[in-house]
């Protein structure tokens, strides 16, 4: 058996929400029983950029950013491998933004965790997108419902750990199913720079809790985003799904064909297109 | 008048924007085609879809030319500015063929012994064709009479030209083509008593390509499989040449959401073991720059094309400059190696970009393959690309059984030769780290000062282990030359033509295509060496690889800077003119 590297163990402070999201991943894991070497976990810059280092899974270190990108690039290359994006929400919301409406719209089959504590921790406390100011909190959650092609979104809480598990386990299997894109906005407090474990407690709105709420219906989900949004809450637990779909046929570019012999008479073929005529 | 033979024709076709001029120089580069010419096919075109005054350039030779010649010899002018543009640039005898439709061309502007044809081809496309469009097949009707072509040829190439349209498109086509002949015999040109007479060489199964085309083509023979792209001028042809051909070989190109994305996904896809790719332009690649230096630090093998444009910023988007050098030789943080590869035609690019597609894997890190506009997209005639030849070299990539022989498997293990063996995501018991942050040997972040300093150089030690196989540069000429030429891309074309003339003035001389242009090999070192002065032909405004050249040790004096940055390339009389005026100060120096 080959030695690999040892899983390191978290930096973050004693009480960070992120630990909350760690043990649901890896419990998700657990329950669903991928095999370490399927699953490949890239995140992005900041505290939560760590989390890849502690799974024993493949990781990879992102860009600030970039994290959907370069997840995107993994998944559509090689689709049998389960892939999980992760970061905070400075990285995903402020910098990476623009990514995310395309992850969205081009609904690749990528999980992305967001570790979302309306502050950059590692950079010592600016405030980041979700931190309510004057002009308002960014709100992906309701961003996601608002893309026609979205098929997957959740909201996980750190202090809730078995719905966070639950969350997870079904965004891996929505991945894994390549039924596309699964956003899990995890609300995870930073214990030093922006303590709001006693705020997310109350303000939280249980979708488990709501016998009546029909994760299946977008427009009441996104009514409700906004009716909650106007009393200083959120909604958590599963937002929205889309109904399963058959999958579409995937290329898996990393198992192509490549070595040049037996494929020469199709680049000769090419070839001559553009030596016709005399 | 007694016809004169032709073996070296250029022409310039020029009108508004989406007049057809582009139409006009395929049918008749086709029709020399299938006399054996050298085709050289250029457009000169504003950044717009429709509109502004646009030209195409056709230069048809025996001998091979990789460049416009010093005059055209016809004009075809669908409007007065197509005169004011073109005439200046006619040769002495040149005839051009007007449409007169609104009027008479102003003979100002034209050599005084130019012949002028008046044809009204809108109108005449209009009134009996009911459509503009058609007048390109009147005008080649004209154009082919004037080369001395026969009309059954003519008609040959129109049908080969558009024997993807319905029929009755190709039979108003083939009607509008014989009112051309019956046009240019009422003008006095009628079968058979052209001013010209075409010469026919040997037939040849040579390819007309662009650099464009050849990159992306060279990437997929090499077993590239993963393209993303934003569109940019002037490299999107390689983006949509890939979305179209990589499905048929299990491949996938993507037009991302910009270009940091399409970098990124580009290397995430890489990290599973497929050859991947991306290609931009100078503002595309400055935005790319931070993700190269992350290609460097975390070593993911990654193809990047920059096709550069005239800048900086916005620039001019359709005009070719040589001005990215430094930021690709340079450019972004840190220090890392990286290859920089530069082609001078459309077989050259494709050879470049199959050994960058091996080299990237190989040596885990960045490869650029640098083109301008012009070899990016000047369509031009070579021999076909040898297939056979390519090979696919992955390096220290390990599979299943080869990683199953390793005690332990670290992704940034430090060795002699400063490669890692390597595994692709997915691989059963493969599982590492990877990160652009410093990282210890098994990928986890590391600030550690000895650990720095070995990966540091573990990752420096990599460009010296696969320096030998970077291309040499291509050397023509007098070796015992005393003055030396040197230029890459599209200056290669005019430096052969004005090294000619230089040498009729008896001038002993030699040229330099550098195919790598970073790092510095020891062919350059030599070459300059050997040479009295080396003039250093560059399309940018200071002198960027002189001083790249500078900066590896090769004295500043013996080297004289030619440059241009008006968004033209260089004509071989022009190009010889700026060298003999240097050699004069020179000598009375």
């Amino acid at each position: 058996m080959t030695a690999t590297y040892t899983p390191a163990a978290p930096i973050w402070c004693s009480g960070c929400g992120h630990y909350g999201v760690l043990g649901a991943l890896r419990g998700a894991i657990a329950d669903l029983g991928i095999p370490a070497h399927e699953l490949v976990t890239l995140a992005g810059i900041g505290c939560s950029g760590t989390i890849q280092n502690y799974l024993g899974t493949y990781g990879y270190h992102a860009l600030h950013g970039r994290v959907l990108p370069t997840a995107t690039g993994v998944a559509l290359a090689n689709p049998d491998l389960t892939v999980i994006a992760a970061g905070g929400d400075g990285d995903g919301y402020a910098i990476g933004a623009g990514h995310l409406v395309h992850a969205f719209r081009r609904n690749a089959s990528v999980a992305y965790v967001v570790m979302s504590n309306e502050t950059y921790g590692l950079t010592k406390g600016q405030l980041s997108p979700t931190r309510p100011t004057e002009h308002g909190r960014l709100d992906a959650v309701a961003m996601g419902l608002a893309i026609a092609s979205t098929t997957f979104v959740a909201r996980g809480y750190g202090g809730w750990s078995e719905q966070l598990r639950r969350l997870v386990r079904q965004a891996l299997e929505h991945v894994r199913a390549r039924q596309g894109f699964a956003f899990v906005e995890v609300i995870s407090p930073c214990v030093t720079y922006w303590d709001t474990y006693s705020h997310w407690d109350q303000a939280l709105y249980d979708l488990d809790a709501d016998d009546a709420y029909d994760p299946s219906d977008r427009a009441a989900a996104f009514a409700l985003t906004q009716e909650l949004a106007a009393a200083g809450r959120l909604p958590a637990g599963l937002v929205y799904r889309a109904p399963a779909l058959v999958p579409a046929e995937l290329p898996c570019p990393a198992r192509a064909a490549i070595e040049p012999g037996p494929l020469l008479p199709a680049y000769e073929a090419i070839l001559d297109e553009y030596a016709a005529a005399g | 008048m007694t016809p004169k033979p032709l073996s070296d024709l250029n022409v310039m076709v020029c009108g508004q924007g989406g007049d057809g001029s582009v139409t006009l120089v395929s049918l008749l580069g086709d029709l020399l085609r299938a006399r054996g010419f050298h085709l050289f096919e250029a457009r000169d075109v504003g950044s717009r879809v429709k509109g502004g005054s646009a030209a195409a350039c056709l230069r048809a030779s025996l001998e091979r030319r990789a460049g416009l010649g010093d005059r055209f010899d016809l004009l075809v002018a669908f409007d007065g500015e197509a005169v004011a543009r073109g005439g200046p640039l006619l040769a002495e005898h040149g005839i051009v063929v007007y449409d007169g439709s609104d009027g008479h061309p102003d003979r100002t502007r034209l050599p005084a012994r130019a012949t002028v044809l008046e044809v009204p081809f809108g109108r005449l496309a209009v009134r009996d064709l009911r459509r503009d469009l058609f007048k390109n097949g009147t005008a080649f009707g004209v154009v082919a009479r004037l080369v001395g072509a026969s009309d059954e040829e003519a008609e040959a190439a129109l049908r080969r030209q558009l024997r993807r349209l319905q029929p009755r498109v190709v039979d108003a086509n083939v009607e509008a083509l014989r009112q051309g002949f019956d046009y240019a015999a009422a003008l006095g040109v009628a079968n058979g008593n052209a001013p010209w007479t075409l010469a026919a060489g040997p037939p040849r199964t040579r390819v007309l390509i662009t650099g464009n085309q050849a990159v992306a083509f060279g990437f997929l023979a090499a077993g590239g499989r993963f393209f993303a792209g934003y569109p940019i001028t002037p490299a999107t042809e390689i983006l949509e040449w890939l979305s179209k051909r990589l499905p048929a070989f299990g491949g996938l190109a993507v037009q991302a959401e910009d270009e940091l994305s399409a970098i990124n996904m580009a290397l995430g896809a890489a990290m599973t073991g497929t050859r991947a790719m991306t290609a931009s332009s100078g503002p595309g690649i400055a935005l790319m720059q931070e993700s190269i230096s992350h290609l460097g630090s975390a070593e993911i093998g990654l193809v990047v094309v920059d096709c550069q444009r005239a800048g900086p910023s916005t620039g001019m988007p359709t005009k070719p400059e040589q001005s990215d050098l430094d930021m690709l030789a340079h450019g972004a943080s840190g220090d890392f190696p990286r290859i920089v590869l530069v082609p001078s035609d459309p077989r050259d690019a494709f050879e470049l970009t199959v050994l960058a597609t091996n080299l990237a894997e190989r040596y885990q890190g960045p490869v650029y393959v640098a083109l301008d506009q012009a070899v990016a997209q000047d369509s031009v005639t070579v021999d076909r690309f040898d297939l056979e030849a390519v090979t696919v070299e992955r390096g220290k990539l390990l599979d299943e059984a080869g990683l199953h022989e390793l005690d332990e498997y670290a992704r940034y293990r430090v060795t002699d030769d400063g490669l890692s063996p390597w595994v692709p995501l997915g691989l059963p018991g493969g599982q590492h780290l990877v990160t652009g942050n410093e990282h210890d040997e098994w990928g986890l972040v590391s600030a550690a000062p000895a650990n720095r300093v070995q990966q540091v150089e573990k990752r420096a030690r990599k460009l010296e282990t696969v320096r030998p196989d970077l291309p040499r540069a291509t050397q023509l000429g007098d070796p015992a030359g005393r003055i030396g030429l040197i230029g890459f891309g599209m200056e290669t074309g005019a430096m052969g033509e004005a090294a000619e003339h230089l040498a009729a003035t008896g001038m002993t001389v030699k040229q330099l295509r550098p195919r790598t242009l970073w790092p510095v090999l020891e062919d350059v070192h030599e070459f300059v060496a050997s040479c009295e002065r080396t003039y250093v032909v560059e399309h940018n405004a200071t002198a960027q690889y002189a001083h790249l050249l500078a900066s590896e040790g090769i004295p500043l004096d013996r080297l004289v800077s030619i440059l241009r940055y008006d968004g033209v390339p260089f004509r071989p009389q022009e190009l010889a003119a700026r060298i003999l005026h240097c050699e004069a100060e020179v000598a009375a120096a």
